[in-house]
């Protein structure tokens, strides 16, 4: 009983982040896409933001279904949604490196400047298993956005080279 | 690049696109003028963040990776030399690729250089944890230096090399940002003679022998 409390107490000061790390504020690139929060506590190394900052920053959204985008989404287990969301401080957090790890995304941090930056998700990475090419958009020198799907019905041939 | 112009002016009229993608960190200021000299009527694009690099899991430029009208991988990714500029250097002839390439832009699906699905998911099966987080890696040490921080951004490099030793991007192109010998205890010579030398360091491409051009008789 006491051994049970005792962990129990442990589970709840492991995913309190309010009393292990103060709110600061943190630079977050996800696709790509830089964005700046301004209310972020990095706990252990894991990384809450709030909702409104993961919609700002990934897109995604909290939903009844599970943590969406599009027609995208990833449930969470009942048990283990302790560990994705918290409601501290007046608003609702939520762990973005728990997420990155249950959608297989790699992480990497910059601790002295306090960014994150998250890579492909399991779920982007599927093309070349399943041997199509994976998309992209990207600009040519006048900045006009060309993407692979738009090649659809013809021959590519897709060079890769550098100036360096 | 002038010379995959060439090529496209040759192919272009075979239901046959190229499209170039430049992996500089600093985009337009570093590839820009070689686009703008090469006038391309084909797409050339800028692709600041290597996303084409990270997508494909491709290691080194030039990288070439074919794809079919239904959008499928048709041959995965292999150097790609548009001429012999550099075949002193690598040892490689640029013909029996091209050759190839003009083979498929006919042919299509029946050209022979059109590989099996079965060694297509050999050659693009990636998914070991260490290269996924050294692509991660690259991506924040890029962030970074484009936000002023170089010094920062170089221990991210440094490990993106690390857990994928296989990448040549990660080292070029960290170099070409800063003082390799001063910053990485290294340069891009000095990494070529510790792979074996110049002569292997790109794989060859992997083109059916029966079908190779005939060696001239001397």
């Amino acid at each position: 009983m006491l051994l049970r409390l005792i962990v129990g107490l442990l589970f709840v000061a492991m995913f309190s982040f309010a009393a292990a790390a103060k709110e600061t504020t943190a630079t977050i690139i996800y696709d790509d896409v830089t964005t700046e929060v301004n209310r972020a506590a990095d706990a252990g190394g894991q990384l809450w933001i709030t909702t409104a900052d993961l919609k700002r920053a990934t897109r995604f959204e909290v939903k009844p279904q599970g943590v969406c985008r599009d027609e995208l989404c990833f449930p969470l287990t009942k048990g283990r949604k302790e560990e994705f969301l918290r409601h501290e401080s007046g608003a609702s957090w939520f762990n973005l490196t728990a997420f990155a790890q249950l959608v297989q995304q790699p992480v990497a941090h910059d601790e002295a400047l306090a960014t994150w930056y998250f890579g492909l998700r399991a779920d982007q990475r599927q093309g070349l298993a399943s041997l199509r090419a994976p998309d992209f958009t990207l600009p040519d020198m006048a900045g006009t956005m060309h993407s692979l799907s738009d090649f659809r019905g013809k021959k590519v041939f897709l060079v890769t080279w550098a100036s360096w | 690049m002038p010379g995959w112009q060439a090529i496209y002016q040759q192919l272009k009229d075979k239901n046959f696109e190229i499209i170039s993608v430049a992996q500089d960190t600093n985009g337009v200021k570093d590839a820009g003028k070689w686009i703008t000299d090469a006038h391309p009527t084909y797409t050339a694009l800028i692709d600041e963040k290597h996303l084409v690099s990270k997508l494909y899991n491709m290691v080194n430029v030039p990288t070439g990776v074919w794809i079919d009208e239904k959008g499928r991988i048709v041959r995965p990714n292999e150097v790609a030399f548009v001429d012999d500029r550099f075949k002193n250097y690598t040892g490689m002839d640029s013909a029996p690729y091209l050759g190839a390439l003009k083979d498929w832009a006919e042919k299509g699906d029946k050209s022979v250089y059109v590989m099996s699905e079965a060694k297509l998911r050999d050659k693009l099966a990636v998914n070991d944890p260490d290269i996924l987080l050294a692509a991660a890696e690259f991506g924040l040490g890029e962030q970074l230096y484009k936000s002023g921080h170089l010094q920062e951004a170089i221990p991210h490099f440094k490990e993106a090399q690390r857990l994928n030793p296989k990448s040549w991007n990660y080292k070029r192109q960290a170099y070409a940002l800063s003082d390799a010998k001063r910053d990485y205890g290294t340069t891009f010579v000095d990494e070529v003679q510790k792979s074996g030398g110049s002569k292997v360091y790109y794989a060859r491409p992997d083109l059916p022998a029966e079908v190779s051009p005939p060696e001239k008789k001397q």
